[in-house]
């Protein structure tokens, strides 16, 4: 499994279990985000905090499962992202796809 | 390329792990070690072993178990597996092999042959790879596929160049082309689809066969817009089955020879380097765009740079800013940005040698594409 999920209030944290977010377990989590969506959660938090890297084939798992989310009326936030890897996200303009939070707990508060 | 040698060792006794560590770790292993399968599983969510080497007899979850639970999930299910146990029973030792394990192999074996067995299934498994790889690459050529150019596009007043290097020597996600449209207009494409080896690669080619449409389409019609150029690439892109799961990045630049001038877009790319050569500065070319495919509306922007003589643009993707230290993989831009700064008064041929980009070539974290223009003369 590469992600540990506990419900919090009215949202679903989806804990990234590896340091390095890459190619070797993009497919996993894709197909775990996937399940997590047909199972119905309707606000998931990824939460990054613990990775210290992510490829590129990571990234297009995950912006993948947000337009699968996307489709069925379901939203992805990402949260705990470190400096490299939030500096990655701007870069590439995915602030702009994710809402992005500091950590998964203000996630969490803030849809509230 | 060296055969990769990292083994999990599972057994409850300390004893067994520690003496296989020592003799695997001076056959050049790196050995992770678990006591128990929880504790395999969880190393393994960390890290991914080129082979696991299993006790049977362990409390809690025998090493049976263990292999059935790795069966059941796709991730793991692929790692090859050994079984080393002193169980030397025949139905037992069938119904280890039965479960897709790929030796069984006894405690009383001597250590040398235990070390041997696993070194000649991993160099087998090394050739096999190897040879598939051959024959596909072989296949490749023979379609004449190529996700980067077989030659340089001649561009009055510019010069252009490119180094590119796949993810360990595999075709990848990266592609570039030189879409050359007449004596005054080309056009410069590099895009990452996001992931690696042969899946991305395949997808390269749907992307850059639509860009080239859609170049041409655009060029026919009179419209020399590389913004609307995008967006007619990404409304084609975000609708079509085959390839809206698979995201790609892009930067679009179309050179003027006339006007000495770029026009840029970009969809999830990278920043663009500039370096203009009257202030001697380094400065970012952002765009807004968003990755290819991801949105209806990518939120494309259209930029225009007129570079004077001496003046350079490097466009890059992320497998160049992906670099590794002591703490692990990351990724920074600057880290670029001071490469390149030594070799500023250089010709680009010796950046290609520079240690940063030779560096890249070892490392192999990423696929990884450079292309620099630069205007020359008048």
């Amino acid at each position: 499994m590469i992600l540990l999920t506990n419900i919090y209030k009215d949202a679903l944290i989806a804990g990234i279990q590896v340091k390095e977010a890459n190619l070797t377990v993009s497919d996993a989590f894709k197909d775990e985000m996937t399940a997590l969506l047909d199972k119905g959660n309707k606000y998931i938090i990824v939460n990054f905090e613990g990775v210290i890297y992510v490829d590129s084939s990571f990234l297009g798992a995950l912006v993948s499962s947000l337009k699968y989310a996307l489709a069925n009326q379901a939203e992805i936030v990402v949260a705990g992202l470190n400096k490299d890897v939030a500096g990655l996200f701007q870069l590439i303009r995915l602030d702009k796809a994710f809402k992005i939070y500091p950590s998964a707990t203000e996630a969490a508060e803030r849809k509230s | 390329m060296a055969v990769s040698k990292k083994i999990l060792l599972v057994d409850d006794n300390p004893l067994v792990l520690e003496m296989m560590g020592r003799a695997l770790s001076k056959e050049g292993f790196y050995c992770m070690k678990a006591n128990s399968a929880d504790e395999a599983m969880a190393i393994l969510g960390m890290e991914r072993p080129d082979i696991i080497l299993s006790d049977y007899h362990m409390p809690d979850v025998d090493g049976f178990a263990f292999r059935q639970n790795l069966i059941a999930m796709p991730v793991y299910k692929d790692i090859p597996f050994m079984f080393l146990t002193s169980e030397g029973d025949n139905e037992l030792m069938l119904k280890g092999i039965n479960l897709e394990a790929v030796d069984y192999i006894l405690k009383d074996t001597p250590l040398p042959v235990v070390v041997s067995k696993i070194n000649n299934f991993l160099s087998t498994v090394r050739e096999q790879h190897e040879r598939t790889l051959k024959e596909l690459s072989v296949a490749a050529m023979a379609l004449n596929l190529h996700s980067v150019p077989q030659r340089l596009p001649v561009i009055k007043g510019f010069e252009v160049d490119f180094w590119h290097k796949s993810f360990q020597n595999y075709p990848g996600g990266d592609f570039i082309d030189f879409i050359k449209i007449d004596e005054r207009y080309t056009f410069i494409v590099l895009g990452d689809v996001m992931g690696k080896k042969w899946g991305a690669w395949y997808f390269s080619f749907g992307f850059l066969s639509y860009i080239r449409a859609a170049v041409r389409i655009c060029i026919a019609e009179g419209n020399f817009s590389t913004k609307s150029i995008l967006q007619k690439i990404n409304a084609v892109v975000y609708h079509d089955p085959v390839v809206n799961d698979v995201l790609s990045s892009l930067s679009l630049l179309m050179v003027d020879t006339q006007g000495a001038s770029i026009t840029y877009s970009g969809a999830g790319d990278l920043p663009l380097l500039y370096y203009n050569t009257v202030d001697k500065s380094l400065k970012q070319i952002g765009s807004s765009g968003m990755l290819l495919g991801l949105m209806p509306d990518g939120d494309f922007d259209e930029q225009v740079l007129k570079l004077r003589i001496g003046d350079r643009l490097f466009i890059f993707t992320d497998g160049i800013i992906d670099f590794e230290d002591t703490n692990g993989k990351k990724t920074d831009y600057n880290t670029f940005t001071e490469a390149v700064k030594p070799y500023l008064g250089q010709s680009f041929a010796a950046f290609k040698k520079s240690t940063f980009l030779q560096g890249k070539t070892v490392a192999h974290i990423d696929d990884c594409s450079l292309i620099h223009l630069q205007k020359t003369d008048q």
